[in-house]
């Protein structure tokens, strides 16, 4: 998923229109002229700049219309439901983690991650086992990260 | 000469040897795994101390922190995932080279070129500690800010493409900082009413995402089975450093003294120094194209400066009691602890401690090299493991390291984020690097501008008037103009031409 020259530079452009317009109503310090809008205001003012050079450039180079380039694999179903597969099991674990637990969590989302990418059910088994149970003793037990406990697998704790 | 006796004979016994091969292991370890940085291993070490003698405590920290923050190039290397900032700089080159089979060779070159700098760092720390803190102390906030706008310059003209796009990376990371309560003002910033946006936007779980999730994200969609992992090489990895120090003397010793240097500087520490160690290198090398495509000369450089600078930021903390970094702030509570107060009084009324720490210091250096040896050679196996069965495993590391860093799942959602845009960034051809660099000297840069613009009423006449700030600044425009000049001119020329 590319972007052109010309688009790009007006993205950047209007990113550094929207830092600027959200700073405004940020407080200085008392009795002074800057604070928390003074590097919002620089950031939005030089990503501005960056934004109409870049527009500037692919204008001299014949631009004419913004557009977005789709990539080679936007186009294969699969490879598109694949990525939103990583993100999906992401977004699983944040939710479910913290009800569940680390060790069962954990599991699932490896076993899944991998039956996704064509691992032999087998070896997705005892890899995803044996990784979960490695990380909860490294993690949980030697560096002591609170990791979210499930109550029926309370004996590896 | 009876003090530095005196010394080793606090160093060299069994028991304090032994915590420093178990420090060793332990530092190597947490480096080692993705998310995990050379400060955790540092305070999670605190209470083992308090049962120990001074020697062996601080013996315990120095070690560690040395192992770890060599073995944060391991995960960077093999998996592009970088265990610091400062491993950050040269990833790029680091995994190019894993991808063409040359993994031992690169993390060959970290490790022995982080012996170096360390080793170098030490004996300025030994020999010229207080003359360099002296110097160190002069720095204001005109000096500090003109030296991460350097910094930040180096990283957009290091990454590969145009600078207009490293800029616009640059820019994703300093808006990333600027979220939080962190400010001058202490206003609540692009927080959305959240507790937890109110602490900012942390480095590690951004790093993680920009860099290690996108690359999952990549496997997944090219469905990872289909990527052949690179054959591991053979040769030893000790006698191609010895070629590599024979071709780059100039660039081992050019990253050793800017790493200590910058590395004394109070807050500056080893992440710019590795970034404009790197780009140092890449302005004065004669193949500066190969910059980015798996080239060691910028991995030699910016490795000797990364542990130059973590020893030269015990330079203030020993001198003045000033920490450098968070490691040093960690550690001179310890030593507080342990009955030795670091400040200038410190080398006159307990020389012995401080020779100690200092034969400490280079014995760390010289263990990393055996150590470091076993690591490699054993982490090179993790290239074996098929990418459809590494991948998901990753994952996992990059979500458990993301909630370590806080102990909530706030931090894997931020490695979400950035992952995603991480992956479009490199889709469209911006260069990651500077959005990290951006993001952890953001706060830094923030702070001292305002400061400065306070401290001058609004004059940035102000920023030139003091001599180190002036030809700091002087430089880093220089850095911006002259490429630009250049550009014009050829511009000019190729005109006429057509004309």
């Amino acid at each position: 998923m590319r972007v052109t020259d010309l688009t790009l530079g007006l993205l950047t452009l209007l990113g550094g229109i929207a830092i600027y317009l959200s700073a405004i109503n940020f407080h200085a310090i008392p009795g002074q002229d800057y604070g928390a809008g003074t590097m919002p205001r620089a950031i939005a003012f030089v990503t501005g700049l960056v934004g109409v050079f870049i527009i500037t450039k692919a204008v001299m180079a014949g631009e004419r219309l913004p557009g977005l380039q789709l990539a080679e694999w936007t186009r294969s179903g699969s490879a598109v439901l694949r990525m939103l597969a990583v993100l999906g099991l992401i977004v699983a674990y944040i939710v479910v983690s913290p009800v569940v637990g680390f060790l069962p969590t954990a599991f699932c989302v490896m076993l899944v991650a991998m039956l996704i990418l064509g691992v032999r059910i087998p070896t997705a088994i005892i890899v995803s086992a044996v990784t979960s149970v490695a990380i909860q003793q490294s993690f949980g037990k030697l560096l002591l990260v609170p990791l979210p406990r499930s109550d029926f697998l309370n004996f590896f704790w | 000469m009876s003090i530095v006796i005196e010394a080793a004979n606090l160093v060299f016994q069994p028991y304090v040897l032994l915590v420093i091969f178990g420090a060793a292991a332990f530092g190597m370890f947490v480096g080692a795994i993705p998310g995990l940085t050379a400060t955790m291993a540092t305070a999670l070490l605190v209470p083992v101390t308090f049962f120990m003698d001074p020697v062996p405590a601080i013996a315990t920290i120095v070690t560690a922190t040395a192992m770890a923050i060599f073995a944060g190039d391991i995960p960077g290397t093999l998996l592009r995932m970088p265990g610091t900032p400062a491993s950050a700089a040269y990833v790029q080159d680091a995994y190019a080279m894993t991808q063409q089979g040359r993994p031992e060779a690169a993390l060959g070159a970290s490790l022995v070129f982080s012996s170096i700098g360390g080793i170098f760092g030490t004996l300025v720390l030994i020999t010229a500690s207080p003359v360099l803190a002296e110097i160190a102390l002069k720095f204001s906030s005109f000096e500090y800010f003109w030296l991460v706008v350097l910094g930040l310059s180096c990283a957009v003209f290091i990454s590969p493409g145009s600078p207009a796009r490293g800029l616009i990376a640059l820019f994703i990371g300093l808006f990333a900082a600027t979220v939080g309560l962190d400010n001058p003002a202490a206003v609540p910033r692009y927080t959305f009413g959240s507790v937890e946006m109110m602490g900012g936007v942390q480095f590690i779980p951004a790093m993680i995402g920009l860099f290690a999730v996108s690359e999952v994200i990549r496997a997944f969609i090219k469905r990872a089975s289909d990527v052949r992992p690179p054959a591991a090489m053979s040769k030893s990895i000790f006698r191609q450093q010895a070629t590599n120090l024979v071709t780059y003397p100039v660039q081992a010793l050019r990253g050793s003294i800017l790493g200590t240097a910058i590395g004394a500087l109070p807050g500056a520490g080893a992440d710019i120094a590795a970034w404009i160690s790197y780009a140092v290198s890449k302005k004065f090398s004669k193949t500066p194209e190969k910059f980015g495509t798996g080239h060691v000369e910028g991995l030699v450089e910016a490795g000797a400066s990364n542990n130059g600078a973590m020893s030269g930021a015990w330079i203030p903390a020993l001198v003045f009691g000033i920490p450098g970094d968070s490691i040093t702030a960690i550690v001179i509570g310890v030593l507080y602890i342990k009955g030795i107060n670091p400040g200038p009084m410190v080398f006159i009324t307990q020389p012995e401690m401080i020779y100690a720490v200092f034969i400490v210091f280079l014995l760390a250096n010289l263990i990393m090299l055996p150590l470091g040896w076993i690591a490699i050679k054993g982490a090179r196996h993790v290239l074996s493991i098929p990418q459809k069965v590494l991948m998901p495993v990753i994952l996992m590391f990059c979500m458990v390291g993301s909630f370590a860093i806080n102990n909530s799942v706030f931090g894997i959602g931020l490695m979400l984020i950035f992952g995603i845009i991480g992956f479009l960034m490199e889709e469209n051809d911006i260069p990651i690097a500077p959005a990290i660099l951006g993001l952890v000297l953001g706060p830094m840069l923030e702070q001292n501008f305002v400061t400065s613009m306070i401290k001058s009423d609004g004059s940035f006449l102000a920023f030139f008037e003091r001599p180190i700030a002036a030809g700091l600044g002087l430089f880093s425009i220089a850095i911006w103009a002259i490429p630009l000049v250049l550009w014009l001119l050829h511009r000019r020329s190729a005109r006429q031409n057509l004309t």
